[in-house]
């Protein structure tokens, strides 16, 4: 067999292993968002979003509580991590730049983004929740925005790291501070990437359930106070789950579905942003 | 007769234990242009760097000798550098246009100097972008980004934003390296134009160009300045043995 042929057949076998294995892993993907929207989409209707739960074994009710204080948790935990994030990566990437301490706060971070969640669930738990006595919606907000720090500041990180140095000497060469330099020049330089690591931010924290399990925990009333246990979709669904109830697992299917949909959206925008401003 | 704008006198400048600056003397002229020319890595965007201080951003820079410029030393830790730096632009080898509109990136410098009546501020960016010959390329299309201009015109709009807040004197660091020839005569010609209005200091590779539009040459060789006379006289006949084998062409 000459050697040609020998290439040939190495090829045509790499490419049907490496076909298979792709095809392998979509199939399980494609699986999953399948039967969450087969399953889901027969528990959509209006009152999953406008009604309260009603009483269990009871058919009917809805899921408002748990749509708001998942909107609610995620929102104060975008508050509290987002400007953290975003000033301690500008504290890396301008006032620290090339420092040790950069490099060290940088690795810790790196550390920080794969540190299982419900480690940090754990963590606000002995800090939040013991002290008080009681689950509380503020302990989940913690929770999540500290899953969040370290995604949005390594972005920021990065993104004003991309922003070329000589763009902040000419501002230098004109007169300009520091600290206007970076928000004038440098943040508009890297706004849309900054923006665009927010939003993946929040999708990440969007999804985690381990946390709040230790922090917010449930509530089957509807509630705006974040001092009490809130709701949230993504415990209501675990609980819903391993209910005996099947008009709770319609409900946790439903509620799946919404919450699949809304880190879809935020991840396919943030995608957008970031192809629209660098694709070219 | 010549009127001095600038003076450095004896100026020595350290990037921590290198020596990269020994013994500089030369006079700058006013409404004049003064060509630093030399080898690569001989000193002459060092040099440059002084006038405005753009070495204090970074840490281990020391200077050492003077620079006078209005009858002040700027190498003094007194100095206020924003001042400084309003009264002395710089040009960089690269255009670097800021992620805003034209219109943004030329009222940037009025708007750190406080100015912020609309009026006052169309009224400046048109004159500096006038003055930068840029104005009839770029006057109906203010509002879009800097980042959609040529190359050519992204230079003569950051000309344009350093002479927004009227300075003394502009530092040109390479122009016209990034550029197409077109670009670079436009350049070139800009350079000859401003003279009567500010002073200029420019850093060039291109020999050529320091023969065409400077007045007075600079030739500075491992940190020291070899010879600093008129630049027909540098070009024509040289005192130096060096400078004659560098602009000859045979080192460099």
């Amino acid at each position: 067999m000459n050697v040609e042929r020998r290439r040939k057949i190495m090829s045509s076998v790499a490419l049907l292993l490496s076909s298979l294995a792709a095809l392998i892993g979509l199939f399980w993907l494609v699986f999953i968002l399948a039967d969450v929207l087969i399953n889901g989409i027969k528990g959509i209707n209006l009152s999953l979003f406008l009604e309260d739960p009603a009483p269990p074994g009871m058919e009917g009710g809805g899921l408002r509580n748990a749509f708001v204080g998942q909107l609610l948790i995620t929102g104060m935990a975008t508050v509290i991590g987002v400007p953290l994030g975003v000033l301690g990566g500008t504290f890396l990437a301008e006032y620290a730049r090339g420092r040790t301490i950069s490099r060290i706060i940088s690795i810790i971070s790196d550390i920080m983004v794969s540190v299982p969640s419900i480690v940090v669930g754990t963590f606000v738990y002995a800090i939040m929740v013991k002290p008080l006595g009681h689950f509380n919606g503020w302990a989940g907000a913690v929770a999540l925005a500290i899953i969040m720090i370290p995604v949005v500041l390594r972005t920021t990180e990065d993104m004003l790291s991309m922003v070329p140095w000589t763009l902040r000497e000419a501002a230098f060469a004109l007169g300009a501070p520091y600290y206007r330099v970076i928000i004038q020049v440098v943040y508009r330089g890297a706004a849309t990437g900054i923006l665009t690591g927010i939003l993946l931010s929040i999708a990440r924290v969007a999804g985690e359930t381990a946390p709040l399990l230790f922090t917010s925990f449930n509530n089957s009333f509807f509630s705006w106070n974040m001092n009490e246990p809130v709701a949230s979709l993504t415990v209501t669904i675990f609980q819903y789950a391993m209910g005996p109830y099947e008009s709770w697992h319609t409900q946790a299917w439903a509620a799946s579905l919404v919450i699949t949909l809304f880190i879809l959206f935020i991840t396919i925008l943030g995608r957008l942003i970031l192809k629209w401003r660098f694709g070219r | 007769m010549d009127a001095l704008e600038i003076e450095v006198k004896a100026l020595n400048f350290y990037y921590g234990q290198v020596h990269a600056l020994k013994e500089i003397n030369l006079p700058v002229y006013k409404n004049r242009v003064t060509a630093l020319i030399g080898p690569s890595g001989c000193g002459k965007t060092t040099l440059l760097r002084c006038f405005n201080r753009m070495h204090d951003l970074y840490p281990g820079n020391r200077y050492r000798g003077e620079i006078i410029f209005k009858g002040r030393n700027i190498l003094a830790d007194n100095i206020d550098l924003i001042d400084l730096r309003s009264r002395i632009g710089m040009v960089f080898q690269k255009p670097t246009p800021f992620p805003m509109s034209i219109f943004d990136n030329i009222a940037y410098g009025l708007k750190l100097r406080g100015i912020r009546r609309r009026s006052e501020l169309s009224e400046r960016v048109e004159r500096a972008l006038r003055h930068a010959a840029l104005w009839d390329e770029v006057k109906d299309k203010l509002n879009e980004s800097a980042y959609a201009l040529s190359g050519g015109q992204q230079q003569r709009l950051v000309i344009a934003r350093a002479l927004a807040v009227e300075p003394e004197v502009l530092l040109f660091d390479e122009p016209t390296s990034a550029l197409d020839p077109i670009s670079t005569a436009k350049i070139e010609e800009l350079a000859v134009e401003l003279k009567k209005e500010v002073t200029i200091i420019i850093v060039t590779h291109n020999m050529q160009q320091a023969a065409r539009i400077s007045d007075w040459t600079g030739f500075l060789m491992l940190g020291e300045l070899i010879e600093f006379d008129r630049t027909d006289k540098i070009f024509t006949s040289p005192s130096q043995k060096l400078t004659e084998d560098y602009i000859t062409g045979r080192f460099g």
